[in-house]
């Protein structure tokens, strides 16, 4: 995709998903914000169609406006310039309470019904693979109003059932998640590295929205565990255009640490 | 009777900390005491029970020195940095030993240090609920979680995660003073309710200061000192992580812990040059000064971003 005229009329699929991101937010939603893609979606909506935003960190910095890129949610840079900072049982006892109206999440596997996995691959007492843990994964699963699930695309990432259940997300299909009380209504798109995912308002089960540009339909069914069922507009997810790219790459992630260096 | 708290890292680990405990070990990117962490490793502890919502490599090497047997945790990796290799390979493969982990999440280990700090049995939570986690337990058994229906008739169940009370706990922090009353600022991660949970805290911190410096900002105190049993003042004993005001992370230096840990010969390599390897904090600044030079330590340092003070007047 190289193009001369303008050197950001290029993107690459890490950029094109932190954009995907940062278009789930509206302006002046609260949103809990992680590490990596979702930070650079969070940070990115805020310099463009978002400036009322309420960016919280689950460490306890609340609506924050950091001069550089943190790279951790207990960044330092994220203290100067908050309204108010805390620690852990601040940044997610808003959660907790139902306040925030967004949350990212991501993981190692993700099914049908948006169940999360960041604990095993294999057993739980002996994994092949021992992943991270919960982390905040699951507190904001159940606070957030909603979430945004940012995923590698792979047949094993995708499985019909996750190894373990770390953050629910809606259990077996309709109806599961409202008998547990939860404040937050669960997940409400998946941007994946090869298109983004909904789930149907009925049923709860998965399905594609839009492909990637040069990622066919045929390449993310063959990279689902199951049956994925296509939206009737199915189409191309829309192009970024040069001029957030020029955001992302110049301020948002100079260095490279999480686009990697161009 | 004025008891004396000020002490070495060694001597206050020495006394303090014994095999077998459950210790609180601190979390969350910002004033984690690494000091105390390599002197826990330096003099062998066995058996631990280590406490923590979010661990950094500082767990990580007390699990790859043989120091652990039970972690109680919910997130056990360095975020982009990458993953945190002595407790992959004591899970996955029992090296150098097979540790058993309780998993929660971040807000039900939060919850779990408020109730020990209230002295209440439990915290009802949404967190956990419907998750893999209810189902699975290391050694608590029932005892790890239980459901409750809400007894004032909402009719919503919750998570009841029960209090947490460890033996020991200690943190990093930015000053104390000799009786150990604590003022920490910046992000406070799982302080002040790990802390105040604890029957008993180890406080290292960048500076002691007169009593007269914390009363006069007392809103800034996190713990009161009289479940503190040893002050250390040891500079720089976060690095390479963060101290709001005094230093930012290193990440270079935690990119080189992670690279080199991947492998067991590295990992000891690392450790041999930067645990066993030096005596205490002065020396292990003084190693980094020759190996990284004087500028690179300067380009730690904070900037001045000092907040105006309040008026206390009555």
């Amino acid at each position: 995709m190289m193009m001369s005229e303008n050197r950001y009329s290029d993107f690459t699929l890490q950029e094109l998903m932190a954009v995907a991101a940062a278009a789930e937010i509206k302006d002046g939603e609260k949103v809990i914000i992680g590490t990596g893609l979702p930070l650079l979606g969070g940070l990115l909506a805020q310099r463009t169609h978002a400036p009322n935003m309420i960016a919280i960190y689950e460490s306890g910095a609340i609506d924050c406006k950091p001069l550089v890129t943190p790279f951790s949610v207990a960044d330092p840079v994220l203290v100067p310039g908050a309204a108010m900072q805390g620690g852990l049982i601040d940044g997610l006892g808003i959660v907790h309470a139902g306040d925030v109206d967004v949350g990212f999440l991501g993981g190692a596997q993700i099914d049908k019904y948006g169940n999360l996995n960041t604990h095993v691959i294999g057993d739980y007492y002996s994994p092949t693979v021992r992943l991270p843990g919960s982390g905040g994964s699951n507190d904001i699963g159940a606070g957030c109003k909603r979430t945004v699930i940012m995923m590698l695309h792979q047949k094993q990432r995708f499985p019909e059932k996750v190894d373990f259940v770390t953050t629910p997300g809606y259990f077996d299909g309709a109806g599961q998640r409202e008998k547990m009380g939860f404040p937050g209504d669960g997940p409400s798109v998946v941007v994946s590295t090869l298109g983004i995912l909904r789930f149907h308002v009925k049923t709860k089960e998965m399905y594609l929205e839009s492909y990637h540009p040069g990622v066919t339909i045929e390449q993310i069914k063959l990279n689902t565990g199951w049956d994925l069922k296509m939206a009737a507009d199915v189409k191309e997810t829309v192009r970024p255009t040069p001029e957030v790219i020029r955001i992302l790459r110049e301020e948002l992630d100079p260095t490279g640490i999480f686009l990697g260096k161009n | 009777m004025k008891i004396e708290k000020v002490m070495s890292a060694k001597e206050a680990v020495s006394k303090f900390i014994d095999d077998g405990m459950n210790i609180a070990i601190g979390s969350f990117f910002h004033t984690i005491a690494y000091n105390i962490t390599h002197e826990i490793i330096r003099q062998e502890k066995k058996h631990l029970t280590i406490c923590a919502p979010s661990f950094n490599e500082h767990a990580d090497q007390l699990i790859g020195a043989g120091c652990v047997d039970r972690i109680v945790s919910s997130y056990v990796w360095m975020e982009v940095f990458g993953s945190l290799n002595c407790f992959r390979r004591a899970m996955e493969k029992g090296v150098p030993n097979k540790i058993e982990m309780e998993d929660y999440t971040n807000f039900a280990m939060a919850a779990r240090f408020l109730a020990g700090s209230l002295g209440i049995p439990y915290m009802p939570v949404h967190s956990m609920k419907g998750s893999d986690m209810m189902k699975y337990s290391s050694w608590m058994g029932e005892n790890k979680v239980r459901m409750m229906k809400d007894p004032f008739g909402s009719g919503v169940e919750h998570a009841l995660v029960p209090a947490l009370k460890p033996d020991v706990g200690f943190v990093h922090a930015q000053r104390a003073d000799e009786e150990g009353n604590v003022q920490m600022w910046g992000i406070l991660g799982d302080a002040p309710y790990s802390v105040r949970a604890c029957q008993k805290v180890i406080v290292s911190v960048e500076e002691i200061v007169s009593r007269d410096v914390i009363g006069r900002d007392p809103n800034r105190t996190v713990l009161p000192g009289y479940k503190v049993v040893a002050v250390v003042e040891d500079p720089f004993g976060s690095h390479p992580k963060n101290c709001q005001g005094y230093y930012n992370a290193d990440r270079d230096f935690i990119f080189k812990y992670i690279q080199e840990s991947r492998t067991e010969e590295g990992w000891k390599k690392f450790m041999d040059e930067w645990v066993y390897g030096v005596s205490n904090r002065a020396d292990y600044l003084k190693k980094y000064i020759d190996t990284f030079g004087m500028k690179k330590f300067q380009s730690l340092k904070a900037k001045d971003m000092s907040s105006s003070s309040v008026n206390y007047g009555y």
